[in-house]
Order: structure tokens, then sequence, then C-alpha cells
């Protein structure tokens, strides 16, 4: 599974106040630290800190970059924020592969956003949602997932470079949503071949959630067994990333022995 | 309707092994076998490549077999009493490697001193410029004395020593690490303590781009469809990128295919089987030519007209 560290993110006071007082330590030790358990990607999100958003991702980039070569993810809601995000973070660290995160399926964003994807040869992450708002059942959720997905390799994206994000809810406010997202997956990766990758937002399913960790790799191992691609998660988790690593080998992905947590480790370099 | 695409996109490669060292590279050979590293399912040219072509090392006792039927008696027999000689003969019909085992180390079997190994090592050395494999006996306890002194009688020949267990590596690795030699990873018959037994190894300090593996043989008949089946799982695993399960693959086909009842009973009880000096050679590339589709790099043979049978094969495959 490629893992998206999640932790770097305005809507945490540290990072936010890292941010705004260019405080490059506090960024670097918590990438670090995703990087050690085990991050592919690492998420960058300003969230609401405070001044030129655009600045500020540059500088989170860079920043980040100056520990590891792995790839960012550019996370924002806003598209015309991304719009001037991604040309001048690709200009900023070249030969860095950049993840738009994320589009949605309303054609005003495809048409801003999948160009943009096409031009830098980047990822791109897309919701399955439009105008409309988010899907309360399985069919909406396909039904803009196939959208997306047709837009995107219309555009030009290869398919290895698209990623679709069937939204997770949290438990405590949105009954059935999980398994709804879940059965999309399922739905998606069954009518494409070859499918795209599929991604969740893993913390929002426990956000608020007095068990948040139990429910976080509870669900994540559901999800890779419904074909689960990708995450973005707290990599420094250990508990969660041991839960993934077991799926995987359950699941045939990795080749069990004796000591197979060790194993993934080692071929992440980790161990 | 059109041919459909099969084509798979592999993430993983098997690592590439050399063996033996030239006098440029701090030993005495006159050259070195590379093996390994294969980006494909094998000899499907259009899955990926073959760089090297799987390399062939014949068998070479350090005393006379007394157990090897007549039509191996007739290429060896002459020369099997002296391990330097024999060495001299197995290059002479081709080999890319000696395939040496320290069979007369064996408690049971004469029960040689270490240094009386170092001995019988230094002289296939001298011998013959081929790179070279260099078995223990077998018994856990003796190779652990044995083993290290072979390792440094050939010191600097980058030698691929067999081999490490899930129980037995330690004294192996540290040896083959302080001398710079290969090793063999062994596992029989069972992918997951293979890949166990990577990891352990690993621990030492040994590379995992030193180690060839050795999932033991099985000769054709005799259960050789479980050696194919880990074989053809090992490659996916290192095809789809499992570093722990990237190395090259060794086989001992002449010793399995020897050991059959095709390849060993006189004409007179198996009249219906054909001639022997025909059947055995032939049992012996047949087993070598089906595990050569799972995905061997280095095969033991013995017999003359496997070897050419075997070379004659892989010619064909990797022009196909």
């Amino acid at each position: 599974m490629i893992i998206f560290g999640e932790r770097i993110n305005g809507m945490y006071r540290d990072v936010r106040t890292a941010i705004v007082e260019r405080d490059k330590s506090v960024i670097q030790r918590l990438a670090k630290a995703q990087l050690d358990g085990g991050a592919d990607v690492m998420d960058l999100n300003v969230g609401p800190a405070k001044g030129d958003a655009v600045e500020h991702f540059v500088w989170l980039a860079q920043t980040v970059h100056e520990i590891t070569d792995k790839p960012l993810s550019l996370d924002s809601a806003k598209a015309d924020l991304l719009v001037q995000v991604v040309p001048r973070v690709a200009e900023a660290l070249p030969g860095t592969k950049l993840i738009i995160n994320s589009c949605t399926a309303a054609p005003d964003y495809m048409a801003k956003l999948l160009p943009l994807a096409a031009k830098y040869g980047t990822s791109i992450i897309g919701l399955t949602m439009d105008q409309r708002g988010v899907p309360g059942n399985v069919e909406q959720r396909v039904e803009c997932g196939a959208a997306f997905l047709m837009g995107a390799v219309e555009a030009g994206i290869p398919i290895e470079d698209i990623y679709i994000d069937p939204i997770i809810l949290p438990v405590n406010v949105a009954h059935k949503q999980q398994v709804h997202s879940i059965e999309a997956i399922r739905q998606l990766a069954l009518v494409n071949d070859p499918p795209p990758k599929f991604i969740i937002g893993l913390s929002n399913v426990s956000q608020k959630c007095l068990l948040n960790h139990l429910l976080n790799r509870t669900y994540l191992v559901m999800a890779l067994a419904a074909g689960l691609d990708a995450a973005i998660l707290d990599a420094a988790d250990a508990e969660l990333i041991e839960a993934m690593i077991a799926a995987e080998v359950l699941l045939g992905k990795q080749l069990y022995s004796d000591e197979f947590v060790k194993a993934w480790k080692m071929q992440k370099g980790l161990a | 309707m059109a041919i459909p695409d099969v084509k798979q996109k592999w993430s993983g490669r098997v690592n590439t092994v050399t063996i033996g060292a030239t006098k440029a590279e701090g030993g005495t050979r006159g050259r070195t076998v590379t093996i390994g590293g294969e980006t494909g399912i094998p000899f499907l040219s259009f899955d990926g490549e073959t760089p090297h072509p799987p390399a062939i090392a014949l068998d070479v006792l350090d005393k006379a077999p007394l157990d090897w039927p007549e039509p191996l008696r007739e290429i060896y027999g002459d020369v099997w009493s002296d391990p330097a000689a024999w060495a001299r003969r197995a290059k002479e019909l081709g080999a890319d490697l000696i395939n040496l085992r320290l069979v007369s180390t064996h408690p049971e079997e004469g029960d040689r001193s270490p240094e009386e190994a170092a001995d019988t090592v230094r002289a296939v050395l001298e011998a013959v410029d081929l790179p070279l494999v260099i078995w223990g006996c077998d018994v856990p306890a003796k190779d652990q004395r044995v083993m290290p002194k072979v390792a440094e009688a050939a010191q600097g020949e980058n030698c691929l020593l067999g081999a490490c267990t899930e129980t037995e590596y330690r004294t192996l690795a540290a040896a083959a690490q302080a001398y710079r030699h290969k090793l063999i990873a062994l596992a029989p018959c069972d992918i997951n303590k293979q890949k166990q037994v990577n990891i352990l190894i690993s621990d030492t300090g040994f590379p995992l781009t030193d180690l060839v593996l050795y999932p033991t043989t099985a000769s054709l008949g005799y259960g050789m469809e479980y050696v194919y089946s880990i074989l053809e799982r090992g490659r996916l695993a290192a095809l789809a990128g499992d570093r722990l399960m990237a190395q090259p693959v060794i086989l001992d086909v002449g010793y399995e295919a020897w050991r059959s009842k095709e390849a060993r009973i006189g004409d007179e009880a198996a009249a219906a089987w054909g001639p022997l000096h025909v059947r055995g050679a032939a049992w012996e590339a047949v087993t070598a030519a089906d595990l050569l589709q799972g995905g061997a790099d280095l095969l033991i043979l013995r017999h003359i007209k496997a070897v050419e049978v075997v070379r004659s094969l892989i010619r064909d495959l990797l022009a196909a």
C-alpha cells in the first residue's frame, strides 16, 4: 500500500504556527516521524494558516524536500489555490513527483485541475463528489468516480497517476457511509481495467471518536480487502502500520515469513 | 480476433550475482560468471530481459563416488579419485563453474579434517581457472569447522559457498563476509522459510545482494512440480518488488536426476525404457529443461550430453 503521511497539516496548531513563523525544525521533525513510520508520500496542507497560502505551500514543500526525495501531495480543497501552487512547487523542486490532492467530479473543478495535472505530469486524486455535494449512497459515488476517471483519462493523465477517493465520513456523524465508500471501491475496481488507484483519508473515519486508533486500523484493513491502494494516514501510528502489513500478507500482496513486519520494514529501508 | 497484449509491467528485478574473481579483482580466475538480472518471466523476451543466460556448474567430488552409475563412470571414472584432475575434465567438458562437494569431510565418509579440505580447495583452484561453488558435507557441526578454513583458503576468489539454513547460518555468513565470498541460502521447498532465512542472513550484516537461493531440487517424476511452483512464486515476488526474494536461484539437477530409478536401473531390468546410457542423461536434461522454465539461474549438472542439450535449449529460448 502507498502510505501518504498526513501530519503536515495547518489544521494542527503546531504546524500552523511553524508555517507562519517559518520554523523548519518543527515541520522536519514531524515529517521525519512520518517517513520513519513508512510514509511513501508526504501530504502537505497549509490549512487556515494566516498569510499568503501559495508562499506557505512553496515553503512547506521546500522544507520537507530538504529531508526527503519522496513525492509530495499538495492538499487543498481550493482549486484556484492549487492552480497557483502546482506550477510554483514544480518549478522550485524539479524532479520531485507531485500529487494534486484533490479534485472533484464537478465540471469546473475538472476544467481547472485536470489540464494542470497533465501539463506538470503530476498524479491527481479525484473525490467521488460533484457540485451536488457528498453522495449519501454508493451509486452516486460510483457515478462521480467514473466521471472523474473518464475526464482524467481524456485529459491525457496516465492511469497510474489517477487516484479515486470515495470520501470517508466520520462514523459518529454519518452512519453507514463507511460501508458505502468501501462498496464504491469494489464497484469502481470491477468495471475499470486497468483500474485507477483507490485512496482514502483514513483519519476522517474516527474524527472526534474516543477510540480513534482502533477504528482507523480496523477500517484500513476492511478497505484494503476491498481493493484500496493508498491511504492518507498517520504513519507514526505503529499499530496501524502493523495492521496494514498483516492485512497485506493475508491478502497475498506480501510473501509471508515469520518476521513479516520486519521484512516489510527491511524493504522500506527502515530496519 | 486480435491477440491480447499480455505483457506485464514489473517493478522489481532479480539481483545479479557474480561468482569468481580475476587477477584484476584480487583472485586468480580466468573469468567470472554473472547470473540473475532478469526483469520478467523466464524466457518471455517481450515481458522482460535476461541479461545473463543461466550458467552450468559441473559436479566434482573430493573422493571417488561409490554410487554413480555407469554412464557417469565412463566420463569421470579415470579422474574421480583426484579432484584436481576431475576439475580439469569438467572444464574440458565446457563447465562455466566447478561445483566442488567436500563429501569426504563427512564423519562417515572419511572424516577428513578442515585442513585437508582446504588443501583440496587449493588444489582445485590451481588446477582450473573457473569460478567455484563449494559445499560442505551437510553435517552442521562439521561444516562449521570446515567451511571457515575453506573460505580462508579461497580468500579473494569470490566463490559461492553452501549452504546457510534457518538454524545454521552464522558461521558460514561470517566466513563468507570475512573472506569475501557469495552465499547459498537453503530453504527446502518452503518459500516462506526462504524469506525468513534471507532475513536472518541479512541480520548478520551479509548483503542480500550477495545471496543465491537454493530451494532444493526434485527430479522429473519425484515432486518436481513443488520445486517448480516455488521457483515461480519466488520469481513473481522478486518481479513484484520484494527485495528479500530478489536473489537468483541455484538448483542441483545432476544429483537429483541420477538418484532416480529411471537413471539407474540397468538395461536388463528395464528394457522397455531404452538403453541406460541414453536414459540417464535424458532424465537429467529434461529435469533441467523444466526447471529452467521456472526460473533457475545456475544448474549443477553431471552428464556431458545433458550439458549439450541444456546449452542448446538455453540458446534457442533466448534467441526466440
